[in-house]
């Protein structure tokens, strides 16, 4: 019990004045702001698809943007809300990137069966998923570095939702910048491995998320 | 319990102005209101204030991520059970791999005698050539029957330490035994 007394004491001396953090909300709205940026200029490096604005007037193509731009979104929310140790109090907000990634397999199950005959996939394949993780460390060494700021009693789901956010940004740059109609190569190549890198980001998370 | 649960909210508010007496006050009920959960959860006292401990500084260290403006308790009890989900693991995880050690000493004794030069005399024989602080720790240990904890208390030294000789001592019986 002394122990206890001088420990809280010792803490007590040390508790000087301490800003809060941010709210998740706005955390995740600094996090999208940063990665809309970041990717409006390697587009413009890149360049566009050119067959873009057309692409946009197909509903399925549309769509999936949409959707795996709200991935993007949900994913940003949901791990700035891991980020706190009680998860700010919204469990259901943090849980929201699985009905996004069920609702994104649909609309990629729906493009598929609309991609008839198929389309010619191109003769690239893993140089997909490679560019993709590239574009990728960037958001991901920025996100990782706020979220130790912080006190994740979720490191593992952390760590993977971040990877998540931050692969979707790579995904969303190659969907508008590669000339790719086949929906197969799409899900083989671009969207499959968020599994893989879901669970390197677990592994990440429960390594560099110690506090 | 709504006037409590909004006193500690309003304490934690006033502790991140700088406020050190409400500080005070929040860390006392804080320890007050985790004693019983971990008492709950953990076998002995000792435990219970080593935990407690190290939880009450995971809050110093997290207090920036609480605001005041939402209840206190629930992000106190994330805390609290997220240090006592890593002491467990850790406290399992160690006991398993004393568990495996004992395991593997096992093999030894219950390979057949005839066809194998150990005994249970070789192994008593080469105990006693240990060092004299390891030789006591699997004295205690395997004959008397004492558990680490019992020894550590035994002998004036910490459990941790009593596991890591006995490791240690377990390795060298091995490579002895081997050869």
């Amino acid at each position: 019990m002394g122990n206890m007394d001088e420990l809280i004491d010792k803490l007590v001396q040390d508790g000087t004045t301490v800003k809060p953090a941010h709210h998740p909300v706005l955390l995740s709205l600094e996090w999208i702001a940063a990665a809309v940026f970041y990717l409006a200029v390697a587009l413009m490096l890149s360049g566009f698809r050119p067959d873009l604005m057309v692409k946009l007037h197909e509903p399925w193509f549309a769509a999936e943007i949409a959707a795996l731009a709200g991935i993007f979104v949900v994913t940003s929310l949901s791990a700035a809300l891991l980020s706190f140790p009680d998860l700010h109090q919204m469990r259901r907000v943090a849980l929201a990137p699985a009905l996004m990634f069920a609702l994104f397999a649909l609309v990629m199950l729906f493009a598929w069966r609309a991609d008839s005959p198929p389309s010619q996939p191109p003769v690239h394949s893993i140089e997909c998923t490679l560019s993709i993780t590239l574009l990728a460390i960037l958001p991901a060494v920025w996100i990782f570095f706020v979220m130790r700021k912080f006190a994740s009693t979720h490191q593992y789901w952390a760590g993977g939702i971040a990877i998540l956010a931050a692969f979707s940004v790579g995904a969303l740059w190659l969907r508008l910048y590669e000339p790719t109609d086949s929906i197969m190569h799409v899900i083989e190549w671009h969207y499959l491995p968020m599994i893989l890198i879901g669970m390197i980001g677990m592994w990440l998370g429960k390594s560099l998320l110690k506090w | 319990m709504t006037d409590n649960t909004d006193n500690l909210a309003a304490l934690m508010k006033q502790s991140l102005t700088g406020d050190q007496r409400a500080y005070a006050a929040l860390l006392q009920e804080t320890s007050r209101l985790l004693r019983p959960f971990l008492a709950k959860r953990l076998n002995f006292t000792s435990e219970v204030d080593d935990l407690l401990q190290e939880i009450l500084i995971s809050i110093h260290k997290a207090r920036h991520t609480y605001d005041g403006n939402r209840p206190y308790k629930p992000w106190m009890y994330a805390i609290a059970r997220f240090r006592l989900q890593d002491h467990l693991r850790a406290h399992y995880s160690d006991q398993l791999h004393h568990a495996d050690d004992l395991s593997e000493l096992e093999d030894f004794l219950h390979e057949p005698v005839t066809e194998s030069a150990i005994s249970y005399e070789s192994i008593s024989g080469e105990v006693e050539k240990l060092p004299e602080k390891q030789a006591t720790i699997l004295r205690l240990m395997h004959q008397e029957g004492y558990t680490a904890r019992e020894v550590a208390a035994k002998i004036g030294m910490k459990e941790s330490a009593v596991k890591v000789a006995a490791h240690r001592a377990y390795k060298i019986l091995r490579q002895k035994l081997e050869r």
